[in-house]
């Protein structure tokens, strides 16, 4: 096997060609200024005479002092005509509500100030999600404000949309619906009890009517396994915490899957190592064909070509079955590697019994059905698996949206609606036909509250309401009930969906209500009282029980655990399988965290968020596999994306099932051999302005099995050579690269490469130290050594630190040590990857978006970034998930260069940037070694009073944020940042001045809960703890680890931000430090 | 006798418990000197004219007082004929306690001395500050002078030296000649560059600070009537003050909670007040609030607001003649003026007051750390608003001024509330007296996080 254990890396070109590698990475900003672009020759080489001198000498002086005259404009203070008890202007409020789109779903906590919802908390009473929160939860707040909503209702009418009344839609569909024999209502997962009501009125009231369910990124297959196997269409409820070892085909089950912000926390409590001398981790396979998030934290990944899922599964079957007596199914070979590899798993499997976990994503029967067949040999039901709260959280099934298009291709369908998110003239696919098909249905009508494809071919739109506008329920799992209520008033004339339904089913309960009780209010309040309130005990009055349920957004009942494990028909499963394929290349399409099944890229937040392994934004690049020829030799596929370095990134043609598009390209680690891979989402048509044609479109690649169900891959790819270049590669994996070692390829030298030009090595100066300490690693196997290794370094650091010119031990004995000294803990076994924090830490504290041009320029304004790295075998790498913001360091190298001291150190540990103060020489951001400064090249947030500087995102009319809807979003506790100014992660200076405060005026000492940056409660795993250094809180407890390290803590600056060392779980013995060898001089044969 | 008992009575409440007491029921209405009218009456004295009276009469009419004028009571009828319109709110939740309480409380503010009123920090401490500058200008002539006169010496005996070394051509320079000196002009530019660069500094410095900006305001408000004479304590409209960042404008229903009664006003009579019943819909004819208001016409406003102008005109002068339809007309088109502008065409909705404080983008302010926490008088900062006919920016609101005040203030608190006690340096410091007072810079307050983030 070709291995090196000793390094690890980020990417081909750090390993590939180090030194260019090094002249990227040593500086800050990786170009020249791009002064040739905007300065032509012309403009260079124009004289410039006397007398033009004197024309803008006269013109500055003229408008410095007309400048200087103007009077300052009036501003006016406008207060409440009659205040609402509840306002009080610049205290915010907090109201309990639920994030749900289509199955995703999130219990939260709104916050609102001055009345306008501005970010997303998670609400810790929710028994699902524990007050955790996923990136796409935290984005929807960007949603509401969003330019390119439907304002009103309205009709289509040659592609264009001519708005309408209410009254009049009502009308034209009242009509529509009264001739109709057959009504189709189409939607994704829909979790609302309540909504459910509304539909099952509605087609009582029209007997031709039926609701039809898919979901943009199916599970199917599951539910049809789980109808098979346990009676009815459920996700079973599955216990990642109870599992010790836990096997994954293909689903992202952290990333995507079902309901990964609950999974996600299951899963980090059983990573965590509390007890170096007894860690208690489970152990993960992940089988799979690409490196999804779920996979990159695995500690073994098992690499097969997409095809070869469903042989992989009865490989694992058989071998299970070997040793339980249960009968073989034909499998068909694997690849050799993952046959063994799957012949060791079973055996752990085998000896874990009852405490074994397997799922899949796979979306074929035959496999899902094999899935339960193994968890009943390995007696997961009712030990890892369970029934008492079963998922709702999908229950799209694909046949039925493929039912739907065979009614109308034969004209049998009068009124189609299509509810929310769903977007089957673009999801599906076979989309195009679907699209022709909606020519024959006589009147089609979409409820989606922002432009689609499916709206764009409709008759009417009724736009449903923004959910933080809603009123509405959910039932994500059995008896669990959330309730979301509206935060904000409708800002357009919207509806909301169960009203239209309610109103056009001439619904008997339906009750216009008031103005403050709008209809759907009612009506759900209705509901509770007939279906929820006579089910619980504890409240004798509803309204009581109806506040406190309201107040807590969630409401539990007891659930329902009858469901039955029926034996599989393991030979029909089998037969049921797809079979692996010959086909030379073969490719994989996966759902991103970010923009999911495509309804997610209308927000520029999740766009502009790297996808946690590709690390990729703004497109969905297909990833080609790296080859290593066990030497000094790195090789692409086709010996494409030389240039990734230089933010360029090649162009192939790519065929698959006749149908040609041309994909941009992206190098990457653990992809299967001769397999590609590519996201799901990309590429919309009718989005509005975020979103269109950001990417490819690749469902029309897909392809549907024998049963109907969606296939997420294709065997009959075909790659032409490159036929161009894309000079705007928005992948940010080589940006801000720190602490990096590499070798001089022609001294053979060691080098820091982003301190190589300082000093040589081993000198004893800063610059010389090479053994620098970003990332811990080790596994289980040798923990002891890993924890001996981290001590002998930071005992070495010591001698660094302590060195110093500065005066620490006074200023800590002046400071530090009194009042607060904040800091931070960051456990890289909890951390997942997933990336909420880096949204939430957007939206609390005003991060603009750049866009995808700005991006590949390294000019992406993210206070956090999680570094991604790669550590073991070249082919098959581990992962570390790093996030990395300012460190606030008690020295900090930024803090003494600044000409202006627009930066500095408080007496509380922050390292303040003061934005009004800096004139912008960024002296800081190169003195970084952490680079996590940002400078405002252009005027990303629109602050500037010059229009001439404003920055478009896309190709907006108004640039994004200049619009005063978007604005609205902004939190007013924080500066928005103009021109020329650096910014950095304040640690959320403004929470801990509030948090301050409060203490204060309640006269107490401050706790841990007053003061929580914006990333810790965004985290669903709980992995990142802010705290004051000096009380006795949280903090401290996380501190006492003795797998804690500080990044580059030899430098001497003394960071707040303490890590701890990545743990896998193997028996491979990963040598807890980067070697002295460099790449390809240890690899076994 | 009549005292005796009335001190009595005194004793059997608590005066600070009924403190708190007058501040949330009586304090909008009655004036806290208790020597003086308000809305209502001056309280002080009140248990001396109940005295003819059981004790329970006077519980009944402060918990209700016109159920006790319904009742034919004697005294409540001469009250409400003195009084009337202005009906006293009804307090059923008053104990009897209370009452007893706020009671003492009256005495005991209605016989203390009357003190000083602390003036505001800013103007503290009595007597000015001597003017020293004439000592300057003093000294300036004087030098001057001397500067003359040396340089004629100089001039003088340089010539005599000529004159003596032999040069019979040699002349006593004129007295002009001394200002085309090279030393002279060297000097004089200097001096005029280092007066240039100190005003232009200075001068941009300014740019875009406003003290002494006194805005007109939409409507004439006038603080001194309100928080001068009145003594309507400044919280109690600009509520946000103690509890977040903002001291919060009142909304127009604020005002309504005592303009519902005080429909006319003592200086405009109906040209101020009515712009606040035209914002919020009030229509002080019938008392009630306009139905729909939010969809009327401007005509059909016009009509509700000139009529009750109308009829107080009337009342005010007997009849309605040529005057008062100028007078009433006037006062319409300044309503109209008053309640709209150039982005607000409704005269309905609030009313757009022109903001006097105005502090940059980049600062974060909070009133509650000051108020609450900090304990400062309103007035540290904004000068003697009870004194304002119309509200100026008093101080000048630059950062030097908040740097200032921040290193000389003591920590409100610092020993007694308990979230300070992770200072424990600084309280270790207190207790050997080696540090007399901690300052808010002591604690990082003049850090820069913690105004800009």
């Amino acid at each position: 096997m070709k291995k090196n254990k000793q390094n690890f890396w980020v990417g081909v070109a750090q390993l590939k060609d180090t030194q260019k590698f090094e002249e990227i990475s040593s500086n800050e900003f990786p170009e020249e200024l791009p002064l040739e672009k905007t300065l032509t020759e012309e403009v260079l080489q124009a004289p410039a005479s006397r007398r033009d001198f004197l024309k803008y000498l006269g013109f500055g002086l003229g408008a410095a002092t007309i400048a200087a005259s103007c009077d300052i404009p009036v501003k006016r203070a406008i207060p409440y005509v009659v205040k609402p008890d509840e306002i009080v202007p610049g205290i915010a409020n907090y109201y309990a509500s639920t994030f749900v789109r289509g199955g995703d779903y999130c219990s939260v906590l709104v916050k609102t100030r001055e009345g306008r919802p501005i970010k997303i908390e998670g609400n810790s009473l929710c028994p699902v999600t524990r007050g955790g929160t996923s990136a796409r939860a935290q984005a929807s707040v960007l949603d509401l404000y969003n330019v390119n909503r439907f304002q009103g209702p309205g009709m289509m009418k040659d592609g264009k949309f001519k708005a309408m009344s209410w009254e009049e839609l009502d009308k034209k569909v009242s009509t529509a619906l009264s001739s109709a024999a057959v009504v189709r209502i189409l939607t994704h997962t829909n979790l609302s009890p309540t909504f459910k009501a509304v539909l099952k009125e509605f087609t009582e009231r029209y007997p031709g009517a039926k609701v039809l369910t898919y979901d943009p990124v199916s599970c199917s297959a599951l539910l049809q396994a789980s109808e098979a196997t346990h009676g009815a269409a459920i996700v079973p409820e599955f216990h990642f915490d109870k599992a010790d070892t836990i096997v994954s085909f293909g689903a992202d089950f952290l990333g995507t899957w079902i309901s990964p912000v609950e999974y996600a926390r299951q899963y980090a409590s059983r990573r965590r190592i509390e007890d170096v001398k007894h860690p208690n981790m489970s152990y993960h396979v992940q089988v799979e064909s690409h490196m999804s998030l779920t996979g990159s934290n695995a500690d073994k990944r098992i690499l097969i070509r997409p095809s070869e899922q469903g042989a992989a599964i009865a490989a694992l079957y058989n071998a299970l079955a070997a040793k339980n007596g249960a009968p073989a199914v034909p499998a068909p070979k694997i690849n050799d590697k993952a046959a063994a590899a799957i012949k060791e798993l079973s055996n752990r499997l085998q000896s874990a019994k009852g405490k074994a976990l397997v799922v899949s994503g796979s979306n074929n029967l035959g496999d899902q059905l094999l899935i339960n067949a193994i968890n009943q040999l390995l007696d997961s039901y009712g030990n890892t698996i369970g029934f008492e709260r079963v998922s709702k959280q999908r229950q799209g099934m694909d046949r039925e949206a493929q039912e739907l298009l065979g009614e109308m291709n034969k004209g049998a369908v009068d009124v189609l609606i299509v509810l929310g998110d769903a977007n089957p003239a673009w999801e599906l696919p076979n989309a195009e036909e679907f699209r022709a098909a909606m020519a024959k249905v006589k009147t089609k009508i979409s409820m989606v509250g922002v432009p689609n494809e499916t709206a764009s071919l409709c008759d009417y739109i009724a736009p449903d309401h923004h959910y933080l506008e809603s009123w509405g329920d959910a039932e994500p799992k059995a008896g669990v009930y959330s309730l979301q209520q509206p935060t904000i008033a409708p800002l357009f004339n919207t509806r909301q969906a169960g009203e239209s339904l309610l109103r056009w089913a001439e619904s008997a309960n339906f009750d216009p209500g008031t103005a403050e009780e709008p209809p759907y209010y009612r009506y759900l309040k209705k509901f509770w009282k007939e279906n929820l309130f006579p089910q619980q005990s504890a409240y004798s009055d509803f309204q009581k029980f109806w506040d406190h349920s309201l107040h807590d957004g969630i409401f539990s009942l007891p659930a329902n655990a009858d469901y039955a494990v029926n034996p599989v028909d393991v030979q029909a499963a089998a037969g049921m399988q797809e079979k692996p394929s010959s086909a030379e290349l073969e490719m994989a399409f996966y759902e991103t965290v970010n923009i999911g099944g495509g309804q997610y890229a209308t927000n520029p937040w999740l766009m502009e968020m790297p996808d946690p392994v590709a690390r990729t934004t703004w497109n969905n690049y297909m990833a080609i596999p790296v080859y290593w020829d066990g030497g000094n030799e790195w090789k692409a596929f086709k010996g494409l994306n030389e240039n990734e370095i230089y933010g360029m990134a090649d162009k192939v043609e790519v065929e698959i099932g006749g149908r040609k598009q041309t994909v941009d390209c992206i190098r990457q680690f653990g992809l299967a051999e001769n397999t590609l891979a590519m996201a799901l989402g990309y590429g919309r048509e009718q989005i509005g302005v975020c979103g269109y044609q950001e990417g490819v479109n690749v469902n029309p690649w897909l392809g549907l099995d024998k049963n109907g169900n969606v296939r997420y891959y294709a065997t009959d790819v075909a790659v032409s050579d490159k036929v161009g270049e894309d000079d705007a590669f928005a992948c940010v994996q080589y940006h801000h690269t720190m602490g990096v070692k590499g070798k001089d390829p022609k001294t053979g030298e060691e080098l820091n490469v982003d301190e190589k030009t300082v000093m040589t090595l081993r000198e004893g100066y800063q610059g010389g130290l090479t053994e620098r300490s970003v990332l811990y690693y080790g596994s289980t196997k040798n923990l002891a050594e890993l924890v001996e290794h981290i001590k002998e370094k930071r005992s070495e650091a010591q001698e660094w630190v302590e060195n110093s010119l500065y005066p620490y031990d006074e200023y800590n004995e002046k400071y530090y040590s009194q009042g607060h000294h904040w800091g931070m803990h960051i456990d890289m076994n909890a951390c997942i990857g997933c990336g909420a924090c880096q949204v939430a830490c957007i939206a609390e504290n005003n991060v603009p978006v750049v866009g995808r041009k700005e991006v590949s320029r390294h000019h992406e304004m993210t206070w956090l970034r999680i570094d991604r790295y790669f550590f073991g075998d070249y082919e098959n790498p581990h992962v570390a998930y790093q996030p990395m913001m300012c460190q606030h360091c008690d020295n900090a190298p930024c803090e003494n260069v600044c000409p202006v001291a627009a930066t500095n150190h408080s007496s509380e540990g922050l390292n303040q940037m003061t934005y009004n103060r800096c004139i912008g020489t960024r002296y800081c951001a190169n003195n970084c070694p952490y680079k996590v400064r940002r400078f405002n090249w252009l005027d990303f947030s629109t602050a500037d009073i010059f229009p001439a500087n404003e920055y478009y995102v896309s190709n907006e009319e108004v640039p994004f944020g200049a619009d005063n809807l978007t604005r609205m979003v902004l939190n007013p506790d924080v500066t928005v940042r103009s021109r020329g100014v650096i910014e950095k992660c304040s640690f959320c200076v403004q929470r801990l001045q509030e948090g301050k405060l409060t203490a204060k005026k309640e006269g107490r000492k401050l706790v841990d809960a007053d003061v929580r940056s914006a990333c810790q409660t965004a985290c669903p795993t709980g992995a990142i703890t802010f705290g004051d250094l000096n009380s006795k809180g949280d903090l401290a407890k996380r501190l006492d680890s003795p797998l804690n390290y500080y990044v580059l803590e030899e430098v001497g600056i003394r960071p707040s931000v303490a890590y701890s060392a990545r743990v896998v779980n193997t028996d491979e013995s990963l040598k807890p430090e980067r070697g002295e060898e460099a790449h390809g001089e240890n690899h076994e044969g | 006798m009549v005292f005796a008992s009335a001190g009595l009575w005194a004793q059997g409440g608590d005066p600070a418990a009924g403190k708190l007491v007058f501040k949330n029921y009586c304090g909008a209405c009655h004036n806290k000197d208790m020597k003086t009218d308000m809305t209502g009456p001056a309280l002080g004295g009140v248990e001396e004219r109940w005295a003819d009276y059981p004790r329970e009469d006077l519980y009944a009419w402060i918990r209700n007082s016109q159920g006790l004028i319904a009742s034919g009571h004697p005294m409540a009828v001469e009250l409400w004929e003195k009084w009337k319109p202005v009906q006293m709110s009804a307090f059923p939740n008053l104990t009897d306690e209370d009452i007893e309480n706020v009671l003492a409380f009256i005495e005991q503010e209605y016989t203390k001395q009357p003190v000083v009123a602390q003036g505001p920090a800013g103007t503290a401490g009595g007597e000015a500050k001597a003017d020293y500058s004439w000592l300057y200008w003093v000294i300036f002539v004087v030098l001057a002078v001397v500067a003359v006169v040396l340089s004629r010496l100089i001039a003088r005996m340089k010539y005599l030296a000529e004159l003596k070394a032999g040069n019979a051509d040699a002349q006593m320079p004129a007295f002009g000649q001394m200002f085309r000196s090279k030393a002279f002009l060297t000097f004089f530019s200097f001096f005029v560059l280092a007066w240039l660069s100190f005003t232009v500094i200075n001068r941009a410095i300014n740019l875009g600070r406003q003290q002494g900006y006194q805005p007109e305001q939409p409507i004439k408000f006038s603080h001194a009537t309100h928080a001068g004479l009145h003594k309507i304590d400044c919280k109690f409209c600009h509520d946000g003050a103690r509890r977040s960042k903002h001291s919060v404008i009142p909304s127009a229903n604020t005002c309504m909670n005592c303009h519902r009664a005080i429909k006319v006003g003592s200086t405009y009579g109906t040209a101020e007040l009515t712009k606040i019943f035209a914002s919020i819909g009030y229509d002080p004819s019938t008392d009630s609030y306009i139905e729909n208001y939010d969809q009327l016409s401007q005509e059909e406003i016009e009509k509700i607001y000139t009529k009750w102008m109308r009829d107080q005109y009337m009342v005010a002068n007997g009849s309605f003649d040529a005057i008062g339809e100028t007078t009433v007309k006037q006062q319409w088109a300044d309503i109209v003026s008053s309640l709209t502008n150039e982005t607000k065409d409704k005269i309905q909705g609030p009313i757009e007051w022109v903001r006097v404080h105005n502090l940059p983008d980049h600062v974060y302010y909070n009133h509650s750390q000051h108020v609450t926490v900090g304990g400062l008088e309103c007035q540290t900062c904004h000068g003697p608003i009870e004194e304002m006919e119309v509200v100026r920016q008093y101080a000048p609101l630059s950062m030097g001024w908040c740097v200032n005040c921040h290193r000389q203030t003591e920590v409100a608190a610092f020993k007694d509330n308990p979230y300070y006690q992770s200072y424990h340096r600084l309280h270790e410091e207190l207790a050997s007296g080696k540090r007399s007072k901690v300052t808010v810079e002591d604690i990082g307050g003049t850090e820069c996080q913690k105004c800009h983030y």
